[in-house]
């Protein structure tokens, strides 16, 4: 028997769990982490199952390579000399901007930099992005602007000593549990709770004031909020006057977001936006929490702008118990964005288009950098498309069913010459591929992840990968030293010693110093006790800005013809395209099939039944699904989980991007469902 | 038989104990998690909280393979490790959980599986002042094969079967006025929690708590299935079956009963088809229907559902909040 302290693979939430083996290979389950600070002895259902599809007989354990149209086992050297060769006869014919890469959420953080390395010195483009772009790229952009950093400013422990939680776009309790349940908990000491959201999440039960606002009305619901509290006269002026500037614009960009202009945009009552501002505004210490209902617009930055302008507005900053908190989804996506895996920054947020910045960079790596900032994710199916991108490497993400509007990434994967798909289990993308790489899971190597409170976390090997399997950063070393670069690293601890050396937040991380509960950035040096919250003294920025926005609709509503508003997301059960819960026996068994929610009078009109098989159509696909009824959802309003293949959500999503986020308007689009 | 250890004859039982078993004992490691682990791996914590994994998992593992099924459909059974296990550490309500469940499984039709591993498995009992910090727990009186008094340096020594009889074999001999002391500041101490869940069992039994009492506390179940996982009286698993290249492999798997897929039957209908039935479910399993059946309660107070639910609603917390809603 042994017992291996570990970083659950699931969500931001961080927590650590021990997996437990039979000390002959075989993993037996799992038991939580009594002393970490989050965990708490605790877990959610995906951490108790965190074991479950390790060793699932579908892993890959071998490199495939395509030979006359089939995927055919190939050695490692074989496989990797043929990327290089291909990647190097592409970039030769085409230039290095027509190699696209795709890093992963899910590997660990000094992964995410050999990777971004790899794209940027060893085939010379800035190319290189993750799933970050579908579900916090608008935080990025936003938090930026406003407070110089794009993290969660305040901790999850803050819960425990806030007199208010505005949890807006945040299915708490099923994406982020033990943030949830957190929450749950801080409403039984009294706390209280404001939820918007238009569904009847778990945590609305519990809310002193739930507001069902139509989505993608965030703006109009935030400005009408702030405008309230100016009206009602609670702003902290002092806080205004010392730590922030613009105020005077953003006051009048607030003068049009009277209580019925909003109710008329949001389909709130009137004094539903009034009662929300006095209780936001009265508030001793009051948290804001958001995810993907907030960032997944073509008007994403804007909302998270309008979020930062109201914790501004308040003084909701830089203390405990208050704070900006974008929960962030993906075990390590705080991590894969610190990384630098993003077209226009290296680690740590440093700027590619800064001279200085590829300097420093190029003295360390021994290599000059390209200096353009590269593509979006989201855009380089459209660069695929038109012929401009040809090659993608596509490490540990399913986009063919992540991405919003299936059909389009069908057509660009289809339309590029060369495709290298590192992963765990065969995916709906390694399908399209010419060579698949197998990796080790997280179970199988040494590393780290950053959770959504920006703490820096250790995940450890407790068995060998399966097959012939190889760690991310074993592959991608391997591909380092063919482009000719030093790549000798004896384990991921030196690598994260090379990124200390380059990344000033990071500065003080090294492995024997994350034994632990990790260590949260900013953490400059070996002395750091870590930073638990940001913007204390002043924000990262200096001065916090309030940044003014107006509202923008949804790019595509219901109408005559698609008079339904789709919503998608995902269930607590399941993680993204269900490549490891749907390995899970229990995950899987709770949750089988695909479904759409549907309102039982929308229901009735359409003469559907519970449970009943449906057609649901948009501009874009369609897909059949169950319908499950339920006034969960607002009447007008349906709602998919993007888990199934069967059934897939993003068939049906529309790839409308925001202008400066890049990130597609997963949350609304019109369709409409008919009985089959 | 009493007999009295002092540490360096402590070390020498255990090194006894490591012969024969596979002796796992309580560690405190490097998070401060408390844990059953093969004996020398890290430092012994004699004292504390109960270990956080139920100590049933040696009998009733999480995950837990049970026979392959060849290609012509030749059966093979999956043999348990070799060397016997000896438990140590354990407390009274953690011994009175594994004699529960080793009636459930031992009830015809008997549980091959569990037998197996549990027929020649060794049970050491550790009570006295050996709760966190050195508070006093309850001795056992029984259900292990020998147990272990803590008095803080020194421990006494009691058989319950021959086997502990022989393990103590030499060991000086202890005062059984010491053992009288210890039981006595166990009737001072009386169960408190015990008249909790006694009550709140009462009131549970006489229905005279509301549906909208569940619905309540349902609502405030985030399904992470843990106080079942986490529970040493929770008996319920389900079947996996995996194919692996010819062969099936079948696999018993911890199964919970706050799942929606717990009870759901084939055409989608769910005889518990919310939190609220299944939150009630679990606690009127516990303090009602297992009385009915075996004549006590399911729960034995180990404390682990308290500890592992997210949002406070584990057994205890739940049988306050009846009595002090509907006690009066
Ligand atoms: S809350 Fe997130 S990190 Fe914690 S156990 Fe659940 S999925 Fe894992
Ligand atoms: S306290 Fe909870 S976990 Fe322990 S026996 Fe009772 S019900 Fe089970
Ligand atoms: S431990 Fe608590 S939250 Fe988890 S399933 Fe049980 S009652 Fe629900």
């Amino acid at each position: 028997m042994t017992a291996t302290l570990t970083t659950c693979p699931y969500c931001g939430t961080g927590c650590m769990l021990y997996l437990l083996s039979d000390g002959q290979g075989r993993l037996v389950g799992v038991e939580p982490s009594a002393g970490h600070p989050v965990s708490r002895g605790q877990l959610c259902v995906k951490g108790w199952n965190a074991h479950a599809f390790v060793q699932h007989p579908d892993r890959l354990k071998t490199p495939l390579v395509r030979r006359n149209g089939t995927l055919e086992p190939a050695g490692w050297d074989e496989a990797l000399d043929l990327v290089h060769q291909r990647f190097r006869q592409i970039s030769a014919a085409h230039g290095p901007d027509s190699l696209v890469f795709f890093s992963s959420a899910k590997v660990g953080n000094e992964e995410n930099y050999l990777l971004m390395k790899l794209a940027r010195v060893g085939y010379g483009t800035n190319n290189i992005d993750h799933c970050a772009r579908l579900c916090h790229s608008s935080t990025v952009t936003g938090l930026v602007e406003t407070l110089g950093s794009g993290a969660m400013t305040n901790t999850v422990a803050c819960l425990d000593e806030t007199d208010l939680v505005l949890v807006i776009g945040s299915n708490t309790t099923e994406q982020h549990p033990l943030i949830g349940s957190r929450i749950l908990q801080a409403t039984q000491r009294g706390c209280r709770l404001i939820v918007a959201d238009g569904r009847r999440i778990k945590l609305s039960r519990h809310a002193d004031l739930h507001l069902r606002h139509r989505n993608g009305t965030d703006v109009a619901l935030l400005n009408g909020i702030m405008q309230q509290i100016l009206e009602l006269g609670l702003e902290n002026r002092a806080f205004i006057e010392e730590r922030t500037e613009n105020f005077t614009a953003l006051q009048e960009s607030l003068a049009a977001f009277t209580p019925e202009r909003v109710a008329a945009i949001t389909g709130l009552q009137a004094d539903e936006i009034t009662a929300a501002a006095r209780m936001f505004g009265t508030a001793k210490r009051a948290m804001l929490l958001y995810a993907m209902g907030i960032t997944q617009h073509s008007h994403g930055v804007d909302n998270v702008r309008a979020v930062s302008n109201l914790a501004l507005l308040t003084g909701n900053l830089g203390k405990p118990g208050t704070g900006v908190n974008p929960l962030r989804g993906q075990n390590n996506v705080q991590g894969a964005c610190d990384m630098g895996a993003l077209p226009d920054v290296l680690t740590g947020y440093q700027k590619v288009a800064e001279p200085s910045v590829r300097d420093r960079f190029a003295a360390a790596w021994g290599r000059p950098l390209p200096d353009r900032p590269g593509l979006m994710a989201t855009h380089a199916f459209d660069a695929a498309l038109a012929g401009r991108a040809r090659a993608f490497f596509i490490l540990g993400e399913n986009p063919v069913l992540s991405e919003a509007n299936q059909a389009h990434v069908v057509k660009a994967l289809a339309a590029i010459d060369f495709l290298v798909v590192v992963d765990i289990f065969p995916t709906e993308t390694s399908a399209f591929a010419d060579v698949v790489l197998p990796a080790a899971c997280y179970a199988e190597k040494d590393g780290t992840f950053t959770s959504t409170e920006r703490r820096v976390q250790r995940f450890r090997r407790a068995l060998p990968p399966p097959g012939e399997a190889r760690a991310d950063w074993e592959i991608l070393s391997a591909l380092l030293e063919r482009c000719g670069l030093p790549a000798g690293y004896p384990g991921p601890g030196q690598i994260m010693d090379e990124i200390a050396a380059v990344t000033p937040s990071y500065g003080g991380i090294s492995y024997p110093r994350l034994e632990e509960s990790g260590l949260q950035w900013p953490c400059p040096n070996h002395d750091h006790p870590g930073t638990p919250i940001l913007h204390r003294q002043s924000c990262t920025r200096g001065k916090g800005r309030f940044s003014p926005v107006d509202f923008r609709p949804s790019r595509e509503l219901p109408d005559a013809a698609y008079p339904l508003l789709l919503n998608t997301g995902r269930t607590g059960m399941h993680w993204h395209t269900g490549t490891m819960t749907r390995r899970s026996h229990l995950l899987d068994r709770e949750e089988h099939s695909a479904f759409i929610e549907i309102h039982p009078e929308d229901a009735a009109r359409l003469s559907i039944r519970d449970r009943q098989q449906v057609s649901v159509e948009s501009r874009r696909g369609e897909v059949r699904v169950m319908a499950t009824l339920t006034d969960r959802v607002p009447l007008g309003q349906v709602f998919m989980p993007f888990h199934f293949v069967e059934g897939a959500a993003n068939a049906l999503t529309n790839n409308a991007l925001d202008p400066e986020s890049g990130i597609p308007e997963f949350k609304v689009c019109a369709v409409r469902i008919t009985p089959c | 038989m009493l007999k009295r250890l002092d540490r360096a004859d402590l070390e020498k039982l255990l090194a006894a104990l490591a012969t024969g078993y596979r002796l796992l004992t309580p560690q405190r490691l490097a998070d401060g998690t408390r844990l059953h682990r093969p004996h020398g791996e890290g430092a012994l914590a004699l004292q504390g909280e109960p270990v956080q994994r139920k100590p049933t998992e040696a009998f009733f593992p999480q995950h837990d393979p049970l026979l392959r099924i060849g290609e012509q459909g030749e059966v093979t059974t999956c043999d348990p490790p070799d060397r016997p296990v000896a438990l140590f550490g354990l407390n009274a309500a953690d011994l009175a959980c594994i004699a529960f469940i080793d009636r459930f499984f031992a009830d015809p039709p008997a549980d091959d599986h569990y037998l197996a591993r549990r027929k020649d498995a060794l049970l050491v009992g550790l009570t006295g002042f050996a709760g966190p910090g050195g508070d006093f727990l309850p001795p056992a009186n029984g259900m292990c094969d020998l147990e272990l008094l803590a008095l803080g340096q020194n421990w006494l020594g009691v058989p319950w079967t021959p086997r502990g009889e022989a393990l103590l074999e030499g060991f000086p001999d202890g005062e059984q006025a010491e053992v009288e002391e210890l039981q006595e500041t166990a009737r001072t101490r009386g169960n408190p929690a015990q008249d909790l869940l006694e009550k709140a069992a009462g009131l549970v039994a006489s229905e005279v708590v509301p549906d909208d009492f569940w619905r309540e506390i349902g609502d405030r179940c985030i399904l992470c299935s843990g106080c079942n996982l986490a529970c040493p009286t929770c008996t319920c698993f389900c079947v996996e079956d995996r194919q692996e290249q010819a062969a099936t492999l079948r696999s018993r798997v911890w199964d919970s009963c706050q799942f929606d897929a717990f009870m759901r039957e084939a055409s989608g209908h769910n005889p518990l088809g919310t939190e609220a039935l299944r939150t009630r479910r679990r606690i009127h399993h516990k303090l009602a229907a297992d009385v009915t059946r075996w004549g006590e309660f399911g729960c034995l107070l180990c404390g682990r559902c308290d500890r592992v639910c997210p949002t406070g609603i584990g057994i205890q917390a739940v049988a306050a909040e009846i009595l002090a809603r509907f006690g009066a």
